[in-house]
């Protein structure tokens, strides 16, 4: 990694720990409030693509493992790995690595906007929804003996939130390229 | 930012940090091996004795542990609604006595002696070219060093918004927020570099 890489992957760190110490926004629709870290996991990707993206999630963990309340609502420690939500810190990681991996391979700079939008919505869907809940469910089936059916039924209320900040994140995503173009193109 | 790191003296303060991380996964494991009532019970007994070793106190360990007991709780109760009785007490008291070690492991270990046990773990990735360990303390510090930073940069944008007569939205502050932030990236890189903080072999 060459030391820009290295700064924008610790930058972005920053920035979802920052969107950690922002209180959550309640949508009118939605009965569960959401927080803006985890939109912050698929700008990771959508900004900086695969390889940064990863470094940056990895580092937001990093920091909470070694005590500092970096994660939304003051939590770290390594207690947050010993928690039954852990599975979706862990799917973090490869949730920015997927978001970031379909953004480079699909979205090109020179596509119209409305389809640059389109594929950016679908790297973070599945990338930061369907990656991550895999990691999630699975994780919690396990570690609670839940059994999959119902892990997934406690989870869905999560889903619609989580659908609203790939819209959010995909057009976030293309308003930094035209702005300031970071993500690698390898399409 | 303020680590959750408490000043003291107990013995698990003066473990060395890498028995304490390796106890604490070997303890994970070991939890889940243990299916009946009684000797999780036993188990979470322990757990809470050692981290009312640290001597923290009753209403500041509330405060920390919360947020990760209220998960745990949310799943226990799940798990009471769609299970047993039997189920939900294993889940609640291993999930739980796993949080009180591992917080009572954060209570008692400072950040640098963290930051010293990872770059050393590090040490063989770096054999095979994955990582520089030394990189790793220095992104540490890169993103502990710019988060007040951002936060002034969002409510400047904030207030910008206000000024213009604009009600913030997530969209409307999130794009100039990474937009400012990271153009910072080419400076910052070659000030490290004018510096010669990661030199290369």
């Amino acid at each position: 990694m060459i030391t820009r890489d290295l700064v924008l992957a610790a930058l972005f760190a920053a920035i979802i720990v920052a969107l950690g110490l922002l209180p959550p926004i309640t949508l009118g629709f939605i009965p569960v409030p959401i927080t803006a870290q985890s939109l912050g996991v698929m700008l990771a990707g959508v900004v900086l693509g695969s390889k940064r993206g990863t470094a940056a999630v990895l580092l937001v963990l990093l920091l909470a493992a070694i005590g500092l309340p970096v994660l939304s609502g003051g939590r770290g420690g390594l207690a947050v790995f010993a928690a039954p939500t852990t599975g979706y810190l862990i799917g973090w990681v490869f949730a920015a690595f997927v978001t970031g991996y379909i953004a480079e391979h699909f979205v090109d700079r020179s596509q119209t906007g409305l389809v640059q939008g389109v594929n950016f919505f679908l790297a973070a869907l599945i990338g930061g929804v369907v990656v991550l809940y895999a990691f999630g469910i699975t994780y919690l089936a396990l570690v609670t003996g839940l059994g999959f059916s119902k892990a997934f039924l406690g989870s869905l209320a999560f889903i619609p939130g989580d659908c609203f900040k790939a819209v959010i994140a995909a057009l976030a995503g293309r308003a930094v390229m035209v702005g300031y173009p970071l993500l690698p193109q390898r399409a | 930012m303020k680590t959750l790191y408490v000043e003291g003296d107990s013995l698990l303060h003066r473990l060395p940090p890498r028995a304490k991380l390796l106890g604490l996964a070997a303890a994970g494991i070991a939890l889940f091996f243990f299916r009946s009532i009684p000797p999780l019970a036993l188990a979470a007994l322990l757990c809470a004795a050692i981290y009312a070793s640290l001597g923290i106190g009753l209403r500041h360990s509330f405060a920390r542990l919360r947020p990760i007991f209220l998960t745990i709780a949310v799943v226990a109760l799940f798990t009471l609604l769609v299970g047993s009785t039997e189920e939900a007490a294993t889940v609640l008291l291993r999930l739980t006595s796993l949080m009180l070690l591992a917080a009572a492991v954060t209570a008692a270990t400072g950040i640098g002696d963290f930051i010293d046990e990872i770059t050393l773990a590090a040490r063989p990735l770096e054999r095979i070219g994955l990582v520089k360990a030394a990189d790793i303390g220095l992104s540490i510090g890169l993103v502990i060093r710019f988060v007040p930073e951002i936060l002034d940069r969002y409510r400047a944008i904030k207030d910008a918004h206000y000024a213009r007569g604009l009600k913030p939205r997530i969209l409307t502050l999130a794009v100039p927020l990474i937009i400012l932030t990271l153009k910072n990236a080419d400076e910052i890189a070659a000030a490290i570099d004018a510096r010669g903080i990661r030199t290369q072999k």
